[in-house]
């Protein structure tokens, strides 16, 4: 299988490096420090990238999800797991990066805000996700089960964000994200919204060959064991 | 329609009519219920002016591991009995079963909710008669046995059951319980109407969202 | 120049998990290809058995 796509991943990783590159250039180089809160703003530019891409991610489970349901074949799985897979990954560091961004800069570690509140429960939900695949036995049933949640789970997240956001907007605290983004800022961050995004593609491609090759072997040994 | 309704209510009567038997699932809900009740009051202490800000938390807190631990008995007679496979032969559209055995799971959690909220009102010393807090008990309890229904059947057929079903209830049910926390408290400090409404509104539309979606994906779960 | 050691930990928390996760995705590649290998050969085996 890896040999079908040569082209398209290598042209995918030289464009991931490029980009990523490019991204670091300007993230730590280009782009003038921020006057209110400092370098410290800088991780700005990597933890919203990091978590527009794990929202990209669990949709695109979600979708491949109703695809699976509606064709039921099995590539379309793949995808969906190695997708949530990804997310997860990306949302933890949305969660660690988030809070380190926090606590200089607003003097808290975590605040209750819509954003990262919808973060956390992604992260639940999508690590439920995972678990659940990894305790049902049969791969078919396994797949049924986390389409099922992929999209259960896809659905709360904007009933989540509004209810969170009207919970907190009941207790008025100090946090007030940032006005606006300077043109150099803005730059920069559609940069890294692209370094991220190729990168969420290339991971996700790589587990999904992982997981279709381990479902191969698992085939291949059930019928040997016949 | 009618038929379908007949099918639902069958399925229903037995459930009720099993758990009036054994009264199983009620019983050990309620007491499980109570004790997170009264841990919970000893844990955030019992002075009166903390009282009004940790009690619609501690009321949904019981009722929401309650209701996980409701949940986790929906499937596990048809589970263990094989009674499952049974229920597939008949030529029911499965969303049949989910109604069926929603309106079970329903049923003994409100019955639940029903005498456990009394007893939080004395413990913690606050309005006995309070109609609204009943009605944002029927709603969010529609909204947990939606969810808990459907994973239920999810949950049953992996490894760790009785871990799994928690585990992917209660990020999903996070709505529900900001919802109805805020709301409860409302109520207790005697608030109008208007200003609990927003609250409601949410219970009702994840309400809503969840009984379509999973009537929809509910045979995907149960297919063999 | 204050908060440099968050700026520092943020970016290398980042590369670390990235990394560790490609690692991950390695070793089970390497873990599969060695079950091919073992499949490959008791394959061989019992072709040499059949004849």
């Amino acid at each position: 299988m890896k040999g079908k796509h040569v082209l398209r991943d290598n042209v995918l990783l030289g464009l991931g490096l490029a980009l990523m590159i490019a991204a670091l250039y300007m993230v730590f180089v280009y782009v003038p420090t921020e006057k209110h809160t400092g370098i410290v703003q800088r991780i700005f530019y990597f933890h919203v990238p990091l978590a527009w891409s794990s929202f990209l991610a669990f949709f695109v489970t979600f979708i491949f999800s109703i695809l699976y349901l509606w064709k039921r074949a099995t590539k379309w799985d793949t995808i969906a797991h190695a997708s949530a897979e990804v997310g997860v990954v990306f949302t933890t560091l949305v969660l660690i990066t988030g809070p380190i961004w926090a606590k200089p800069v607003w003097g808290v570690w975590w605040t209750w805000d819509a954003r990262l509140t919808t973060s956390l429960v992604l992260w639940l939900t999508y690590i439920a996700y995972l678990l659940v695949r990894s305790y049902v036995t049969e791969p078919a049933r396994g797949a049924r089960f986390g389409a099922v949640i992929g999209i259960v789970g896809f659905i709360d997240v904007p009933i989540v964000f509004l209810t969170v956001n009207l919970w907190r907007t009941q207790h008025p605290t100090t946090i007030i994200f940032e006005g606006g983004l300077t043109t150099p800022m803005l730059m920069t961050l559609l940069v890294c919204v692209a370094a991220f995004t190729v990168l969420y593609v290339l991971l996700t491609i790589q587990s999904a060959n992982l997981k279709s090759v381990e479902a191969d072997i698992k085939q291949l040994k059930s019928t040997q064991a016949e | 329609m009618n038929k379908v309704f007949t099918k639902i209510l069958a399925i229903f009567w037995k459930d009720i009519l099993a758990e009036f038997r054994t009264k199983e699932i009620v019983t050990s809900v309620l007491v499980f219920a109570l004790l997170v009740l009264v841990i919970f009051s000893f844990a955030f202490g019992t002075r009166a002016d903390a009282m009004e800000l940790v009690a619609p938390g501690i009321l949904w807190t019981a009722l929401t591991f309650g209701g996980v631990l409701g949940f986790n008995r929906v499937f596990i007679m048809e589970k263990e009995n094989s009674r499952l496979e049974g229920l597939m032969l008949c030529p029911v559209d499965r969303a049949v079963i989910y109604w069926g055995k929603l309106a079970g799971s329903f049923t003994f959690i409100l019955a639940v909710a029903v005498v456990i909220t009394p007893i939080f009102l004395v413990l913690l010393n606050l309005p006995l008669f309070l109609p609204r807090l009943a009605l944002i008990i029927v709603l969010a309890t529609l909204g947990f046995a939606a969810v808990g229904t459907l994973f239920s059947a999810v949950a049953i057929n992996t490894r760790a059951r009785d871990i799994m079903l928690p585990i992917l209830f209660l990020p999903i049910a996070v709505p529900v319980i900001v919802a109805a926390v805020k709301a409860t408290a409302l109520v207790i400090a005697g608030r109008p109407w208007g200003d609990m409404l927003v609250w409601l509104q949410i219970i009702i539309v994840f309400d809503i969202i969840y009984l379509v979606i999973a009537t929809l994906v509910f045979e995907f779960v149960v297919e063999e | 120049m204050e908060n440099l050691g968050y700026l520092l930990a943020a970016y290398t928390v980042i590369w670390a998990v990235i990394f560790g996760y490609v690692l991950f995705m390695q070793r089970k590649q390497r873990g599969l290809q060695r079950q091919i290998k073992r499949l490959q050969e008791s394959v061989y085996k019992s072709e040499i058995d059949d004849k």
